[in-house]
């Protein structure tokens, strides 16, 4: 089933065209990981779908909601999207059990009490329910996100998107958060990670989308991507990033 | 010093002290209100709302107190609005340090990372909600010690209620230096502003300090 579709999308900031032409269809439980050098619109993208970034041109389709549209209620389909940024964004003056809980008491209006026992759950599943009641300050960068990544969860979405998860952590503390994120693959969430792990792209992807100057040039699967590309740009970025 | 005004004026003294506390605690709530409306009008999307944030702040700001609040007195009463010095002293400190408290706030909220916004809203809550739960808690412990300053002048600026005869402590004074020693009086008003405004100022450090603490 579609659960993401953009169609002859295109994106202005003022005279920079930043997305060129998108078209893009993502079927739930899909994991799609977009790869691209810097600057060539894969956060922006991802941005996108839950209408963080408005598109100036052609059709955004995610979860039967059309994005596009002015007159769409975007905080009926964000409850539907949780989203991972690269530098956590954690509610500081809040415990880690507060920034969990909050969406699901303010907008699902679920019972306080009921929110802290899912996110306990939530924390025990990203490894820190010790952590309940600490600050993110409190935390290491690979606590937090894991933190952030449960706080996503709390709304118990269809989609989840990451922006570049792993980008602001410690080389170490990498692994622990690429290790929720597998398992949140293998349980079929639908998932748009923007990263620069290609060590997890190619195991944990579905699919690939590679981009270069607000284009998608190619879109295959890990294997065709990393064993054999198409294009000529792909290859050259592939033997800068693999080779370095 | 001779204090022995006291022994006439103590009531008045007790009263004006009263007045003062009370008018100022009325316009210190009313002012965060005011300045919190007025700093998001400041940063909305919508133009005409930041034309409304925008005029309130250059014109209460840069006016003088006191010509607000012959307006609201005197300026009222001549086209039969007649409202009580108590009211119109609270309204008038109120939308008067409103003004400033609303640049402080506003300065506060551009202040918090912009992400912050993003991680709120992309889980669906309402811009208002966003606001209220993240943006404004974080922007308040940024913004304490000028918005203390903004407290402080609150207290002092209530003496403009003596003018329209409001029975506060600097009016509590004037009725005093007709008899008595006139040093005596202003140093006894004094040390009783003080009254106010040392715990105001401990406090509002108290607060920079324990949520500086929490990150």
């Amino acid at each position: 089933m579609t659960i993401i579709q953009f169609t002859n999308v295109n994106k202005y900031y003022g005279d920079f065209h930043v997305l060129k032409d998108i078209n893009l269809t993502i079927q739930s439980g899909e994991v799609v990981v977009i790869l691209g050098p810097s600057g060539s619109g894969k956060s922006t993208l991802l941005r996108c779908i839950n209408r963080l970034e408005d598109i100036s041109s052609g059709e955004l389709i995610v979860d039967g909601f059309k994005v596009h549209d002015k007159n769409t209620n975007i905080n009926l389909l964000r409850q539907e999207i949780g989203m991972v940024f690269q530098h956590f964004y954690l509610y500081p003056h809040k415990t880690v059990l507060e920034n969990i809980t909050l969406a699901p008491i303010k907008v699902r209006k679920m019972n306080p009490e009921e929110a802290r026992k899912g996110a306990m759950e939530l924390l025990t599943k990203v490894g820190i329910p010790e952590k309940a009641n600490a600050y993110p300050s409190q935390l290491s960068g690979g606590q937090q996100q894991r933190v952030a990544i449960a706080r996503g969860l709390a709304m118990k979405p269809k989609i989840m998107l990451f922006d570049e998860p792993t980008s602001a952590l410690d080389p170490e503390m990498i692994g622990e958060v690429l290790d929720v994120m597998r398992t949140l693959a293998k349980e079929g969430m639908t998932m748009v990670c923007v990263t620069h792990e290609m060590g997890f792209a190619r195991e944990v992807a579905d699919r690939i989308i590679f981009m270069d100057e607000g284009r998608i040039l190619e879109v295959g699967t890990p294997e065709e991507f990393f064993n054999n590309p198409k294009e000529e740009r792909t290859k050259l970025f592939l033997s800068r990033i693999l080779h370095h | 010093m001779d204090f022995s005004f006291l022994e006439v004026h103590k009531e008045d003294f007790i009263d004006g002290f009263l007045t003062t506390l009370s008018v100022s605690l009325v316009a210190l709530v009313l002012s965060l209100i005011i300045g919190t409306i007025i700093a998001i009008f400041r940063i909305s999307p919508l133009a005409i709302l930041r034309a409304i944030g925008t005029a309130y702040v250059e014109f209460f700001r840069n006016t003088p107190l006191v010509i607000q609040v012959f307006f609201f007195y005197f300026g009222l009463a001549s086209i039969h609005i007649n409202l009580s010095k108590f009211f119109v002293g609270s309204l008038g400190l109120a939308i008067y340090t409103g003004s400033f408290m609303a640049e402080a706030i506003r300065a506060g909220i551009q202040a918090v990372p912009k992400g912050q916004m993003e991680a709120a809203r992309s889980s669906g809550l309402s811009y208002v909600q966003a606001m209220w739960h993240v943006i404004l808690p974080q922007a308040f412990k940024l913004i304490i010690p000028p918005l203390g300053n903004q407290f402080i002048n609150l207290v002092k600026n209530s003496s403009v209620l003596a003018i329209i005869a409001g029975t506060d402590l600097l009016y509590a004074a004037d009725v005093a230096i007709a008899n008595y020693d006139v040093t005596s009086v202003y140093v006894l008003v004094a040390l009783l502003y003080l009254v106010i405004t040392i715990p105001l100022s401990i406090g509002v450090n108290y607060l920079e300090k324990r949520w500086a603490k929490k990150g």
